[in-house]
């Protein structure tokens, strides 16, 4: 008798938790969120930015994924040039991930949260937005900013960019020892991870970490340049060349502004590596600055994997998980070229995004491998218990439900770019027009260029679609 | 038995439900009143910083002897917002600018107004239907002879455990003409959040 008002509760207690407050649609536990983008990624790529956003769904503000739903709509909207509206889901994420950081350090609800977790998957806790999400959203948010003409705005969201940079800095080393540590202690080992799990260095290649996004600096870069603060841009380009060394038109920047502001030591040290610097003739020029964002980043794909699990009391057995990870090897994207007057400008990379995405799920990997092995565990345990009680119906319904529940959380902001690009030219002041070579046609920028000023250009190459917007910093 | 758990069912489920709703209340509250609802800049801050600037600038020697015969007038350019915040910068000179309006010590001409006075000018001449003998006339209108300008800029630190913001607000008086600061002033804020250990 008791054993069966035990198990009433146990059951009750598990459709509470997963109706409670942190709601989440129970097609989360099922099927993932790779799955559940695909088709928004498919009219996306086709450029149709509304009928995406319509694919995308709206979420609750009590939802688990309610920020990466914001995020989503968001760059839809942003891709769509509704900048207001794009301004507004932005905004609301920001607020989301503050509040999320400004919490207490232990969150009752947070609990509640991972015991949901351990019945089903990682998808049923709340999404952590990791920090190159972070500084993108900022970046756009930036962009959004001074599409509406307000550059004070924009760089406000800049800095905010360039804070969020510093804390991943600062909490970086410490949150990979710890949870490296926590690992060991749950049992697992990291060396039988890295024997099975893909590498995904291919994916990663030479970034360092997940979070310095050299666009980012860039970006800033240009908005200081822009609002007269060179000393500012100075250090963001600094920033940025530190991540790209190789990229030509911040080897440039970087002697154009260290030039202009007198740094004669760092000067000398850049025009070691650079090449002599030539100042030019600027007299009724501008400045084009092309931001070139390629395609769209993968998204994270559900990995099965046979784990050994050390327990003290039962020695070595092995476990079946579910993992993200970022497949495959980084796609080639070719450069740009932009013609005018019969110069050719061809653009370079400037942040890979796919290559910091997979850099922070690497980094993630302990932590989420730490949260499995508890889960297969506690669903082991289930099972054998209600094989035990139930009989084979108990455990033939268990093991379903096991394997069917156990999916990786394959959540991340998936409408971002895979890649971006720059390109940088002085320009006769007056209308121009820039000739770009792409998927064998010819497409056609229209710019009007101010004398000593910078003209950004936000270009799209997404699937098939290619769109642009231009303005007068 | 059978009581028990629907009672432990009942109670769990008026738990969670309880834990999603919350009531809403309206209520009025006064508007100088210390504001703590988060760590961004609020409130309190303009009010400080506003009250503190048009304090120490009607206070000083300077502005005692600049003041002592005539009311000079005086235009305020933009505040410079250098924080990674989005502040109303205008709201913050709107207070200084009308508290010194209210010391009868200066007077103001507004450049965020100039287009609608001249559209008003414009329709008073050319629009055919003031009488042009009580219209007010292009040209007469009384140059700025000082220029309020400033800054508004912050330092943020965060760890795990707290978070720290600095503002520092700076406020200088130009005049236009000799091109030479008569006054200036700061005005220091700090604010720091400690995070709770425990909570929902």
């Amino acid at each position: 008798m008791f054993k069966f008002l035990t198990k009433r509760i146990v059951v009750t207690f598990i459709i509470t938790t997963l109706s409670g407050c942190a709601s989440f649609q129970f097609a989360d536990i099922f099927q993932g969120y790779q799955s559940q983008m695909k088709p928004v990624k498919a009219v996306q790529r086709q450029g149709e930015f509304v009928k995406a956003q319509n694919l995308l769904g709206e979420r609750a503000q009590s939802h688990n994924s309610y920020v990466l739903n914001l995020l989503e709509r968001g760059r839809l909207q942003f891709l769509a040039s509704d900048w207001q509206a794009s301004q507004k889901s932005f905004a609301q994420a920001y607020i989301e991930i503050e509040e999320q950081r400004n919490k207490a350090k232990i969150q009752l609800s947070k609990g509640l949260e991972n015991l949901t977790a351990v019945v089903s998957n990682d998808n049923a806790t709340s999404y952590q937005v990791p920090y190159y999400e972070q500084g993108m959203l900022h970046s756009y948010q930036a962009l959004n900013y001074l599409f509406q003409d307000d550059l004070a705005g924009a760089l406000v969201e800049v800095r905010r960019a360039n804070l969020v940079q510093e804390n991943a800095l600062k909490a970086y080393k410490n949150e990979i020892y710890q949870a490296h540590n926590k690992l060991q202690n749950s049992g697992m080992s990291t060396n039988s991870l890295h024997s099975s799990y893909p590498s995904m260095l291919s994916a990663i290649g030479k970034v360092k970490n997940g979070f310095q996004n050299a666009f980012t600096f860039y970006l800033s870069g240009i908005l200081y340049e822009a609002s007269g603060e060179l000393n500012d841009a100075y250090i963001d380009y600094k920033r940025a060349i530190e991540i790209y060394p190789e990229n030509p038109y911040l080897q440039q920047d970087i002697l154009r502004l260290a030039t202009k502001l007198g740094m004669q030591d760092d000067l000398v040290s850049f025009q070691q590596r650079f090449g002599k610097y030539q100042a030019r003739e600027s007299k009724g020029q501008g400045q084009v600055v092309v931001l070139v964002e390629l395609d769209i980043v993968n998204s994270k794909q559900d990995i099965s994997l046979n784990l050994p699990v050390g327990r003290s009391n039962s020695g070595l057995k092995f476990f079946s998980f579910s993992l993200p990870v970022y497949d495959g090897a980084l796609a080639q994207h070719r450069k740009i070229s932009f013609k005018n007057a019969g110069h050719s400008y061809w653009s370079h990379e400037i942040v890979r995004i796919q290559s910091l995405a997979a850099k922070d799920l690497q980094d993630q990997l302990p932590e989420l491998l730490t949260r499995q092995v508890l889960r297969v565990v506690a669903k082991e345990q289930m099972r054998q218990k209600l094989s035990r009680e139930v009989g084979d119906v108990g455990n033939i319904l268990a093991s379903i439900y096991n394997i069917a529940s156990e999916k990786a959380d394959t959540r991340s902001w998936s409408t971002l770019p895979d890649q971006i690009d720059i390109v940088r030219m002085d320009l006769p002041a007056g209308k121009q027009v820039l000739k770009v070579q792409l998927n064998g046609q010819q497409k056609i920028i229209e710019v009007d260029v101010q004398p000593n000023r910078i003209t950004l250009i936000n270009f799209s190459a997404i699937g098939s679609y290619t769109g642009y917007q231009a303005i007068n910093l | 038995m059978n009581k028990l758990t629907l009672v432990t069912t009942l109670g769990l489920t008026l738990l969670f439900a309880a834990g999603c709703a919350n009531k809403s209340v309206v209520r009025y509250g006064d508007a100088t009143a210390v504001e703590t609802t988060d760590i961004n800049f609020g409130s309190t801050d303009l009010q400080k910083v506003a009250a503190q600037m048009t304090d120490s600038l009607l206070l000083s020697p300077v502005v005692g002897t600049l003041t002592q015969n005539t009311r000079p007038v005086m235009f305020v350019e933009r505040l410079k917002n250098k924080t990674s915040e989005h502040i109303d910068t205008e709201s913050i000179t709107d207070s200084i600018s009308t508290k010194l309006l209210r010391s009868g010590k200066f007077r103001f001409v507004d450049m965020g107004r100039v287009d609608a006075a001249r559209e008003q000018l414009n329709f008073q001449h050319d629009g055919g239907m003031v009488d042009p003998n009580t219209a007010s006339q292009f040209g007469r209108q009384i140059g700025a002879q000082y220029m309020l300008y400033g800054n508004l800029s912050s330092i943020v630190k965060s760890n795990q455990d707290k978070t720290d913001v600095y503002y520092k607000f700076t406020l200088r008086l130009m005049d236009l003409e000799s091109g030479l600061v008569e006054w200036a002033d700061e005005s220091e804020i700090r604010k720091t959040k400690v995070k709770e250990s425990v909570g929902w």
